[in-house]
This record gives structure tokens, C-alpha cells and sequence, in this order.
């Protein structure tokens, strides 16, 4: 996974509303996202995980798509899978398989590699990420931070183009945030990396701040960061988080 | 079966799980299909050497897994006993343990993943109504989120203590057939992220 993504597609957002069981979740977006490093933040049901869900084409909006060059990641599925690769934040509602290499595999096989392929580049991934006494263990017995590893793990061996990265480092210990910054500062591909804590965002060149399902600012990581944070203190000074969704 | 693979390498190990399903048929298929006094002692003698071959912690763990066996070997023992025929009681009895102890041999020497390769090859027949790849990824999805789900259930039923005096019993079930839909919606999602079920 030293390979380099030349230059990933951009990803060219132009939509009208996504409602998800009677709710409208998300406004009308027109968004280009060129930059390799980019960062989404926001409040609880801000959208943040909804927008991440639509460029990974796994919801559509009432009208309009999403576009990375050529391919439309909702009706194209099988070009979606080069062109976007998404990290659930919860690493259960992720993991399909009962054993590591099968995790592992099952996206390969996914892009047309046989079985044996797919089985031994799982294999060659896990020597190199120093853990390949993992391959028949079952899921049920990693921890959290090695279950969110093997789900990082399954998503970039099939090098997509674009990450989406949900949180991805909630539920984790330090010493486990730090590993899984480092591998993910080293690699090459696009990351659009949702947080809710400015912090974990300022290494990015862009990010955009949603706010009930509409984009609040956008722009250099730390003009927009120091709004953000400035905002949430002064709601944080009031009565937060009363309102109820709907 | 999901945990029931011996963690101790034996000999049997090593012999193609297709080899070791269709002489655990055959075997089956003579133990209940001929009538001769003699077979079914003979039958369990040959499955207990079998086990002993590999040593006798081997052995009794065989023996181990055919305790829950107990309840119905006495019932029909007794109601044999009473119907005046315990001979043919007794056979009942010998065939039943041989069988199971033949079937729990093949499934502890046999890893999941063989047993299911096995199985696809058998369905290839069936392709145009049963593609093989979604037939395995159903066996798949049920190993990994059974005991998922039974897991739920334990977190539910510890939720409920946590906060009640009274035992939680069936009560936590409709939550937990919630939680159930809800994995499978997340599934469902995951598996559409990683290119769906073709």
C-alpha cells in the first residue's frame, strides 16, 4: 500500500435534497472536493454521516448525483468500488464475516479476483501490517481498536481513490488513535475525514462545517476550525442539545 | 458447530472434508439401513477406536460432547424395558451414539471453512436458482452475526438487571428481534459498500 493515487477524480456533488424516512436530512449541496486532505464538522444530526453516506453512494438524493470523473457512485456500483472506499464508525455494523481473512478477501472477490487471489493478498496485507497471526482468528475476538484496524484495512485493500472516514477514531485508546493517525497520514489516497472535535481536523486542507443539513462554512482548515469551536462554546454556555430531530 | 472444531491438530485433520462427509454418509447409511445384531456394537467400537487413535484426551472429549445424548438414551432404554424388548432398545441406543460420535468426529477434525466449500460444490447443481457465491455468503453472514445476536441478548439482559430487581426473561426478546433488523439494515449497507451480493 505504497502505491501512489496520482491524482484522485474529483468528487463533484450537485443534489437536490436527501430525506431519509420522512426526514430531510440534508439541503440542496453544490460541492467540488479536489483537495487530498479534507475535513467535515458539525453538531449531533448535523448530516455529517449522511453527506459521507451519499458521496459514498449508499443514499440518493430527491434529484441530481454525485460525480468522481466518470463514475456515479449510487448507480454504479461496481465503479464506485475503486473510486470510494467507506470506514463505518461503528466497526460492527461493518464487519460481515465471521474470520479476518475473510473480511479481508471479500471486498477483493467484490472486484472480480478469485477466491485464492483475494485470499493470499489478505494474507500478504496482514504480514505486512505486522499481524499476520490474525488470519483465521475469529472477529468476535478482537478488540475494539483492532476491529476498527481490520475495517481500515478491508476498505484500502481495494484501493479506492477517496476515503470516507465516520469518526474514525471514536471508541479508541490513545495509543490506538496515534497508530491509526499515523497509518493514515501516510497514505496517498483522498481522505474526507468526518469529527466532531476540531482538533483531530487541523491537519486537513479544507474542511466544511454542516449545520442542519446545510454547509455553514467552508474553507482553510483553521479559519473555519476557529469559528466551529467558537460557535459550540457559545451554545455550550446555553441550554444545548434540547431540540429533538424532525 | 460454530466452536466446536478441535483446537488439537489430529490425523483426520488432514483428510479432505469431501472424503470425510461422504464416509460419515455411508457410514450412516449402513449403520441404519442394515439389520444385522451385530453391527451397531461393532460400529460404535470401531468410532470409539477411531477417537483413542488420537489419544485419550481426544477421546474424551468425544465422549464429553455426547452427554446431552443422555436424556433420550434413557427414554428409550426404559420404554423398551416396558414394551418388553430391550434388545432391540439397546440397538437403537448403540446406532444412535455411533452415529452422532461419527458426526461430531468429522465436525471436530474439519475446519468451518472446508465443510462450507463441501456444501458449495454439492449446490452447484442448483446455480440458476441458488448461485453458489450468495449461498455461501448467506452461511457466512449467519456464522458471524449469531453470535452477535446472542451477545445482544446478553447486553440487553444485563441492561435490564442494571436497573431492575426482577429477572428480565422474555420481556428483553422484542428489543432484541429490534436490534436484529437494525444489524441487518446495517449489514445490508455495508455489504451495498462493498460492492453487494453479485
Amino acid at each position: 500500500m505504497t502505491d501512489t493515487f496520482a491524482s484522485p477524480a474529483a468528487i463533484r456533488i450537485d443534489c437536490g435534497p436527501v430525506t431519509l424516512s420522512g426526514r430531510r436530512v440534508l439541503e440542496p449541496l453544490a460541492l467540488t472536493l479536489a483537495e487530498r486532505r479534507i475535513g467535515i464538522v458539525g453538531r449531533n444530526g448535523s448530516g455529517k454521516t449522511t453527506l459521507l453516506r451519499l458521496i459514498a453512494g449508499l443514499v440518493a438524493p430527491a434529484s441530481g448525483g454525485v460525480r468522481m470523473g466518470e463514475v456515479d457512485p449510487f448507480a454504479d456500483r461496481r465503479g464506485a468500488l475503486s473510486a470510494v472506499g467507506i470506514l463505518f464508525q461503528n466497526p460492527d455494523h461493518q464487519i460481515l464475516f465471521p474470520t479476518v481473512e475473510e473480511e479481508l478477501a471479500f471486498g477483493l472477490t467484490q472486484q472480480g479476483r478469485s477466491r485464492r487471489e483475494a485470499l493470499a493478498e489478505a494474507h500478504r496485507a496482514l504480514a505486512e501490517a505486522g499481524r499476520a497471526h490474525w488470519a483465521s482468528a475469529a472477529v468476535s475476538t478482537l478488540s475494539g481498536g483492532q476491529r476498527q484496524f481490520l475495517c481500515l484495512l478491508s476498505v484500502l485493500l481495494m484501493r479506492p481513490q477517496t476515503l470516507l472516514l465516520d469518526e474514525p477514531f471514536s471508541g479508541l485508546d490513545l495509543p490506538s488513535i496515534r497508530r491509526m493517525e499515523r497509518r493514515l497520514a501516510g497514505l496517498s489516497q483522498r481522505l474526507i475525514t468526518i469529527s466532531h472535535d476540531p482538533a483531530a481536523l487541523l491537519g486537513t486542507e479544507r474542511v466544511i462545517w454542516l449545520e442542519a443539513g446545510t454547509v455553514r462554512a467552508d474553507g482553510p482548515a483553521a479559519r473555519v476550525l476557529a469559528e466551529y469551536r467558537a460557535e459550540m462554546e457559545r451554545l455550550g454556555a446555553e441550554d444545548a442539545d434540547a431540540d429533538l430531530a424532525g | 458447530m460454530l466452536t466446536l472444531t478441535s483446537p488439537v491438530e489430529t490425523r483426520y485433520h488432514r483428510w479432505s472434508a469431501g472424503v470425510k462427509l461422504a464416509a460419515l454418509a455411508g457410514f450412516t447409511l449402513v449403520l441404519f439401513g442394515v439389520d444385522a445384531a451385530a453391527l451397531p456394537p461393532l460400529a460404535l467400537i470401531a468410532i470409539a477406536a477411531a477417537y483413542l487413535a488420537q489419544g485419550t484426551a481426544f477421546a474424551l472429549l468425544g465422549l464429553r460432547l455426547l452427554r446431552p445424548l443422555w436424556p433420550f438414551v434413557a427414554l428409550i432404554l426404559v420404554w423398551h424395558l416396558w414394551q418388553g424388548d430391550p434388545g432391540r432398545g439397546l440397538a437403537i441406543v448403540l446406532r444412535m451414539l455411533a452415529a452422532l460420535a461419527a458426526a461430531n468426529l468429522v465436525t471436530l477434525t474439519t475446519r468451518l471453512t472446508d465443510l462450507l466449500a463441501v456444501i458449495e460444490r454439492l449446490c452447484r447443481p442448483l446455480s440458476p436458482i441458488l448461485p453458489p457465491r450468495r449461498l455461501a455468503l448467506a452461511f457466512a453472514l449467519a456464522i458471524r452475526f449469531l453470535p452477535a445476536m446472542a451477545l445482544h441478548l446478553s447486553h440487553l439482559r444485563e441492561a435490564w438487571s442494571a436497573r431492575s430487581p426482577r429477572r428480565p426473561g422474555w420481556r428483553v426478546l422484542v428489543p432484541a428481534v429490534l436490534a436484529a433488523l437494525d444489524d441487518a439494515d446495517h449489514a445490508a449497507e455495508a455489504l451495498r459498500a462493498r460492492g453487494g451480493t453479485d
